[in-house]
């Protein structure tokens, strides 16, 4: 029998990677590059790639005002990572739990709100938000970001506590406990993982979403990907702003990949997987 | 059984929340949506009445809604082919066990955590031609000189890569997952028996691997019609109207000409679509 490594599928595929690898990995260093270069030298042409690094524009970043931008994004993802969990965790617990057709119906529901498009939903929450006054808030856009948030953490949820054994807290519901108190002291204390790793997708897909934020705000509730695609509709471009713009919002995206990598698997492909 | 029964009965304070929240925040604007849909309320102008369905009759009537479906069947057809490509190979190429692995799969899956709006500005600032790293340098170093976002069919071309670039580790999730699910002994097995790297692939994994398929394509389809954000921020569906998809041909309608109610009929048009395709994947995915 043929070692794997001598057959030429092997460095096929390997070659593959390293192409792939360069595919995602350059126009990522090409942005933080850009990230650090004075706005002359952004103009360049042909480009340069060895140049004197400077923060001028992270420091337009973080002195020019942006910083309540920033401040509406965390707030916004925030709230959603609290509203999620609080509505989340007892309707998924429920509904782990629960036989027949409900949670079937509701399976598909979820996974319904998960595929339709945004589109459908933004033209309604813009024309309510509109008739209530509530447009270019953080509350608009905080309901926007529920709309996908919520169906995506129930789902996730659920099925985490499907694989849990359900002895102890039958055991303990014999024992007296009531309901609540069984999700409390027995379900929720091993969950912690889980619970994290749904926090952070939520935390992510409410800081990457621009459809909503776009549409909702216009400046005291601008988002962090609302502010870049404004500014990329100026005529005016200042790249180096833009890249530390875009590289400041890369962050969660890092973050996630380095600390949950193997744990969002699922949440990133709820409903395809299983 | 009187034990299990009383194990399975909820308070329905459980449920309650969630249920109303997401009934008030999902159903009733969707209901709103088809009301909007069928009224005639042009923002800037201040009547609005019932119009029944004329705005139907005039968004499947306008040229613009048919070309804008076509520019939408021409970028989900090359995204969803593309991914399932490269996905197909990356799942290949990462279910063996080789060093950096971790590291390897870290770097697929990044793009797919990372803004769209954010990948779309990078591929903008690597094709302009005046300054990007491909635009202006490597592209005219290959005697290919040209402005790949002004240009009508190649700015297509620039919005596929890039969302092939942000996209493609969803496919390769799902069919890694796949993957995962196959025994290594028929592997071991075609092995004994001679087989190259090529038939087992052809024989084994890719006939294992059509279901997974299936659902990424499905799912993929979905997201193409909808994908706005990397779309908007690199051509805005410009040159012209060479990139203008159905959701960027809707958000003109109703928040450029401010036409709520046209924009509201495209939009059901578009939910159609999803429902068509989400009840095709429950099929496989939910049985």
């Amino acid at each position: 029998m043929r070692k794997t490594w001598l057959r030429p599928g092997t460095w096929l595929l390997t070659g593959f990677i390293g192409v792939y690898m360069v595919f995602v990995v350059v126009p990522l260093l090409w942005l933080a590059l850009g990230a650090f270069k004075t706005r002359f030298e952004s103009l360049r042409s042909p480009p340069t790639l060895l140049f004197t690094p400077t923060f001028e524009a992270f420091q337009k970043v973080f002195a020019g005002g942006f910083g309540s931008v920033f401040g509406n994004s965390v707030t916004i993802a925030l709230a959603n990572v609290a509203l999620s969990l609080l509505l989340g965790i007892p309707a998924a617990y429920a509904l782990s739990r629960m036989r027949g057709p409900a949670r079937k119906n509701f399976a598909f529901w979820v996974l319904s709100i998960r595929l339709a498009p945004a589109f459908g939903l933004v033209i309604p929450l813009y024309a309510f938000m509109r008739t209530v006054g509530l447009l270019d808030t953080i509350g608009a856009v905080i309901i926007a970001h529920l709309t996908i948030n919520l169906p995506l953490a129930i789902w996730l949820m659920m099925s985490y506590f499907d694989d849990l054994p359900t002895d102890i807290e039958e055991a303990a519901i014999i024992d007296g406990a009531s309901r609540f108190g069984v999700l409390r002291w027995v379900v929720l204390p091993i969950s912690g993982p889980m619970l994290i790793a749904v926090s952070m997708l939520v935390f992510v897909f409410s800081w990457n979403e621009f459809l909503f934020a776009f549409i909702l705000t216009s400046s005291d509730a601008q988002t962090v990907p609302a502010l870049i695609a404004g500014l990329a509709g100026t005529m005016n471009f200042d790249w180096p702003l833009m890249s530390a713009l875009s590289v400041s919002a890369l962050v969660p995206a890092f973050v996630v990949v380095l600390l949950a990598q193997r744990h969002i698997t699922e949440g990133l492909t709820a409903g395809a997987i299983k | 059984m009187r034990r299990f029964q009383r194990f399975l009965k909820f308070p329905s304070t459980f449920l309650a929340p969630a249920i109303l929240v997401l009934a008030s925040i999902v159903l009733f604007p969707t209901i709103y949506l088809l009301y909007l849909s069928l009224r005639h309320w042009v923002i800037t102008r201040p009547n609005q009445y019932f119009s029944g369905f004329a705005n139907y009759r005039l968004v499947l009537s306008s040229g613009s809604f048919w070309d804008s479906a076509f520019t939408t069947l021409v970028f989900l057809g090359s995204t969803v082919l593309a991914t399932l490509v490269l996905g197909t190979a990356l799942a290949v190429a990462l279910n063996r066990s080789f060093p950096g692995r971790g590291v390897v799969r870290a770097l697929v899956v990044l793009p797919l955590l990372i803004p769209p709006i954010v990948a779309g500005f990078t591929w903008r600032f690597l094709l302009n031609r005046e300054i990007g790293m491909l635009g202006s340098w490597m592209l005219p170093a290959i005697g290919l000189d040209a402005s790949m976002l002004a240009n009508p069919d190649l700015a297509m071309v620039s919005i596929v890569i890039a969302d092939v670039w942000s996209r493609t580790s969803f496919m390769f999730l799902i069919l890694i997952a796949a993957l995962q699910g196959v025994p290594g002994s028929l592997y071991e097995a075609a092995r004994i028996d001679g087989a190259s790297t090529w038939q087992e692939f052809l024989f084994i994994t890719l006939p294992l691997l059509v279901p997974a398929m299936l659902v990424g394509v499905i799912f993929r389809a979905i997201e193409a019609v909808n994908t706005f954000d990397l779309i908007y921020v690199m051509t805005q569906g410009g040159p012209g109207t060479a990139t203008q998809t159905l959701s960027i041909y809707g958000w003109r309608t109703a928040f450029t000409s401010f036409d709520i109610g046209r924009g509201a009929a495209i939009a059901v048009v578009m939910v159609v679509f999803a429902i068509f395709a989400t009840t095709l994947l429950s099929r496989r995915v939910l049985r």
